[in-house]
């Protein structure tokens, strides 16, 4: 962890991001890889994602509920398809997303688990 | 989530357990690469031959839809794994790790790699085409992504061949189960040494082991 990521975040924060590291590296680093850079045009980055840090909701359900289709991440079309996790809680969603949000120069506010219960139940 | 293949792993550990007995008998200071898998022994005229463990003759497509057999092979080294192209595991590491090996001897037309889909059903000559490309190798001159006949595969994937599990477990994530395996195998067909795909370290060591089996030949 980077000491500006330290600076960034509180006690609780960075509980939740560590917790976050650990499921990262079960549930998410085979694919996205250790530097959250993903794998060619096959799996697309998450560090300085667009299309994560635009929109933590949307990424809340796609760990939730995966992902088929065609996305654009930074400019770049990726056709990948990604495994749900049903199992996740959404403690464990806000976990994940506090880390993937705040690692590798990334910069996020923590979404509260109302707000990822809230995204999760919407409409997709 | 990962339940399969830890027993897997554990198959394999069994095997490499055996395989590292093996090559603390061999003679120590010369630095070649043990000779893997089951010997067989042949009376000939009253003298004892050693047969090896070899890989058999097989017929895969690969991404350019070019025929790939055993001859594609000849008077080359390669290194052969098993993966699918929706795996939702470990099969991306181990691609990122082989594209290091692939980056440091793709110049070398003595070196080869085979990549063997597990699930031939989807994953096609065009998939397989625009997976390879996705991860950065744009054509076959070196890397051979194959696909083919389901049971050739799994024949070729199990002790017949380069003895790693590989197979159909809808309990498995991605539906599959397989191995994470890197095999190098020389060219006489023979396996060389098993590494660990998913393990950088393990991937080193590979790397440091081409250019001694390659010396065998020179």
């Amino acid at each position: 962890m980077n000491e500006q990521t330290l600076d960034r975040l509180d006690q609780k924060e960075l509980q939740l991001y560590t917790n976050g590291r650990q499921l990262y590296t079960r549930y998410c680093q085979n694919c996205h890889m250790e530097d959250g850079q993903g794998l060619g045009q096959l799996i697309p980055p998450l560090a300085k994602a667009d299309y994560l840090i635009n929109d933590l909701s949307r990424a809340a359900r796609l760990i939730k509920y995966g992902q088929k289709g065609p996305i654009e991440v930074n400019g770049k079309t990726y056709n990948q398809p990604m495994p749900a996790n049903p199992k996740l809680t959404n403690q464990e969603i806000q976990m994940l997303l506090t880390y993937i949000g705040n690692a590798w120069g990334n910069s996020s506010k923590i979404l509260a688990i109302n707000t990822i219960e809230e995204a999760l139940t919407a409409e997709e | 989530m990962f339940r399969n293949l830890k027993v897997q792993s554990a198959r394999a550990a069994i095997i490499l357990l055996g395989f590292t007995l093996f090559i603390g008998c061999t003679e120590s200071g010369e630095q070649t690469l043990p000779i893997l898998g089951r010997k067989e022994y042949k009376e000939v005229n009253g003298s004892i031959d050693t047969l090896y463990h070899t890989i058999p003759a097989f017929s895969f497509v690969d991404q350019d839809s070019m025929v790939v057999t055993e001859a594609t092979f000849t008077d080359k080294i390669y290194v052969a794994d098993f993966f699918f192209g929706t795996c939702p595991t470990i099969c991306p590491v181990m691609k990122q790790q082989m594209l290091r090996v692939y980056e440091q001897f793709k110049d070398n037309p003595q070196f080869a790699i085979l990549s063997h889909t597990i699930d031939p059903e989807h994953d096609t000559v065009a998939y397989l085409k625009n997976y390879s490309m996705n991860i950065g190798v744009p054509d076959n001159k070196t890397w051979h992504f194959v696909t083919g006949d389901k049971d050739e595969i799994y024949k070729i994937g199990s002790e017949a061949g380069y003895m790693v599990p590989v197979g159909e477990d809808s309990d498995a994530p991605g539906g599959f189960i397989h191995s994470g395996a890197f095999l190098l195998i020389d060219k006489d067909r023979r396996v060389r040494g098993i590494y660990d795909g998913t393990k950088a370290l393990q991937v080193d060591e590979l790397m440091a082991d081409i250019p001694k089996l390659l010396a065998e030949y020179e």
